[in-house]
């Protein structure tokens, strides 16, 4: 063997190790989920395959609902997202005005401070405009300054005369926004919808705690509070477990490149 | 993100350079612009600038849901000071940060080097995709999993030492090896992330760099210390800081994987603001302590920008 194969056989074998451990939490979540169990099991065979524990989470947990309002207000956050974050980088980077780069700082700043800490106060807002218990109090707190930040980092390096064409040609500036803007900015629109999309999705403290007082849910919400945290009811838990992520990991599998490259892309982007 | 923001500001006079001011003022239109900014201006009033202030006029009341709200000026912030629970979970957070931070740091860069200097695209893929996994699974959803795993009667963990004849450990029971869980649940969730981004990194690398330094003899050890390392270096301080402030938020996992417990062992910041204002509805007090970790979180911010300039010049 050539010495590079040599390391390459030598290295390969710790980090398939390292991937089997990391997928083996996960193997078990399905194979569990999968059994009438209350231990944790690491096989499964088709003889065995018992969909009781999904079908319990639908019938007694309100799965069906909590898949739906999840879905409803992920969509919701990313469409706000997207809309009102494009249009101000479209502001900041086009149609400044005096103190725009001011505020856009002012902006920036908004991104040091986790949605943890100002949690408490968020919610008495929310409470005092009657606003709790909607798809649109779940869905607004992930619209914030990181989405005009990478869309107005991205439009920073599209070349300045193409506007100055659109305008020549008598486009008007929201003509321009449509047809040329938002065309270019494209890909900073595609990582935003992903960033959105999981932080919505998988959010478990705004659900947690706005959604206390009433009868609404999120499936990770639902999820988390299934009855097991002293029981050993593991095969429901587990189910739970995956059909609350079912969602995301497939949009992962189906888009794998471009969540890669939009992780990727926040690594490069400083 | 702290980070990622003064670098691409630092930028910025360069795209300035290309469209003139005078081009801009032709084609901009000021009034317009503040239309543009107004949805997401009154957004962030309602989500982040009014909740901050609110914040701050909350911790100096005895406010609660059921009352109060009286001004008591410090006395939060004294009542902070003496509070074991509170430094137990300030102790706690700096613990997971100073454990998990450098270890899935190195995890990730280690493997992201070796994947790239030694693996074909498609094994690299493969290794990948597995350590990604995890980063899309919610954090409370990973608590939930790992306290199956580890559970005493019946969890995988303890069935594997039984398999290899050693004996059970009771890993959410005990302090030090609930904190551990806590540690190894926050690394695997976060390494593959990590690795994501190094790996683009290293792959950017200049490939004739590693010819030339092989050219001079240096193998795998080497050119991994003096060509990587340096190269990756603003990467590995995002990634630094990335880590930081996600472990300075952890709440959900510790919500279903220990609930806090055994005792305070595994309790955080995130994880007493949340019960002291929301389970026992001491809203005045919880909003103290959240803006302490607000502090918190900004000293490092301030710290790790400092290195980060050091370093750069």
């Amino acid at each position: 063997m050539r010495p590079r194969a040599m390391s390459r056989a030598i290295l390969a074998v710790p980090l398939l190790a390292v991937a089997a451990i990391t997928l083996l939490p996960l193997w078990a979540m399905i194979a569990t989920a999968l059994q009438d169990t209350t231990s944790v099991r690491l096989s499964v065979g088709w003889e065995d395959v018992d969909l009781g524990n999904v079908i319990e989470l639908f019938t007694r947990f309100g799965f069906g609902p909590a898949l739906l309002t999840s879905i409803v207000v992920t969509l919701l956050a990313c469409l706000m997202n997207i809309v009102v974050c494009s249009l101000a980088a479209y502001g900041f980077s086009i149609h400044r005005f005096r103190g725009s780069e001011t505020l856009f700082w002012a902006y920036l700043a908004t991104m040091m401070i986790p949605t943890q800490v100002t949690i408490i106060p968020l919610l008495l807002i929310m409470r005092e405009l009657h606003l709790t218990g909607t798809y649109f109090s779940l869905a607004v707190p992930a619209v914030g300054a990181f989405g005009v930040f990478l869309i107005r980092q991205f439009s920073a390096s599209l070349p300045y005369e193409v506007f100055e064409a659109a305008r020549l040609d008598g486009a008007g500036p929201l003509q321009t926004f449509r047809h040329i803007y938002l065309p270019l900015v494209r890909p900073a629109l595609g990582s935003l919808t992903i960033f959105t999309f999981i932080s919505v999705w998988n959010d478990f403290l705004w659900p947690l705690v706005s959604l206390s007082d009433n009868t609404l849910q999120t499936v990770t919400l639902a999820a988390a509070m299934l009855p097991g945290r002293f029981t050993t009811d593991f095969g429901l838990v587990m189910a739970g477990a995956a059909v609350s992520m079912g969602v995301p990991v497939l949009a992962y599998l189906a888009l794998q490149k471009q969540f890669l490259r939009g992780i990727a892309v926040t690594g490069s982007q400083r | 993100m702290a980070f990622a923001t003064s670098r691409s500001l630092r930028r910025a006079p360069e795209n300035g350079a290309r469209c003139t001011a005078r081009a801009r003022r032709r084609n901009g239109h000021p009034l317009l612009g503040l239309g543009l900014i107004a949805p997401s201006f009154v957004i962030l009033v309602l989500v982040a600038v009014a909740p901050i202030a609110y914040a701050v006029y909350l911790s100096f009341t005895n406010y609660s849901i059921l009352g109060g709200g009286r001004f008591t000026g410090v006395d939060n912030y004294e009542r902070i000071a003496g509070d074991p629970s509170f430094w137990a979970a300030l102790r706690n957070t700096l613990v997971f940060t100073l454990v998990t931070v450098p270890t899935q740091t190195a995890l990730a860069l280690l493997i992201a080097a070796v994947l790239a200097r030694v693996f074909r695209p498609a094994f690299r893929r493969i290794v990948q995709s597995a350590l990604f996994l995890p980063a899309i699974v919610a954090a409370v959803t990973a608590g939930t999993i790992w306290r199956v795993m580890l559970a005493t009667d019946g969890g995988t963990v303890n069935e594997l030492l039984t398999a290899l004849g050693l004996p059970d450990v009771d890993w959410l029971g005990q302090t030090t090896t609930a904190g551990l869980s806590v540690c190894i649940v926050i690394v695997w969730k976060n390494v593959g992330y990590f690795l994501v981004i190094y790996q683009a990194a290293v792959l950017s690398v200049p490939e004739e760099q590693y010819e030339a330094a092989s050219l001079d003899g240096a193998g795998g050890w080497r050119s991994f210390r003096h060509i990587t390392l340096p190269a990756l270096r603003p990467v590995t301080f995002l990634v630094l800081v990335l880590g930081t402030i996600w472990s300075f938020q952890t709440f959900d996992l510790v919500y279903t994987l220990t609930g806090g417990g055994p005792g305070t062992a595994t309790s955080t910041l995130v994880y007493l603001v949340y019960t002291t204002g929301l389970e026992q509805l001491d809203m005045g007090y919880a909003s103290a302590i959240a803006f302490v970790l607000l502090l918190v979180i900004l000293c490092f911010a301030v710290i790790q920008r400092r290195i980060v300039s050091g370093g750069e010049r």
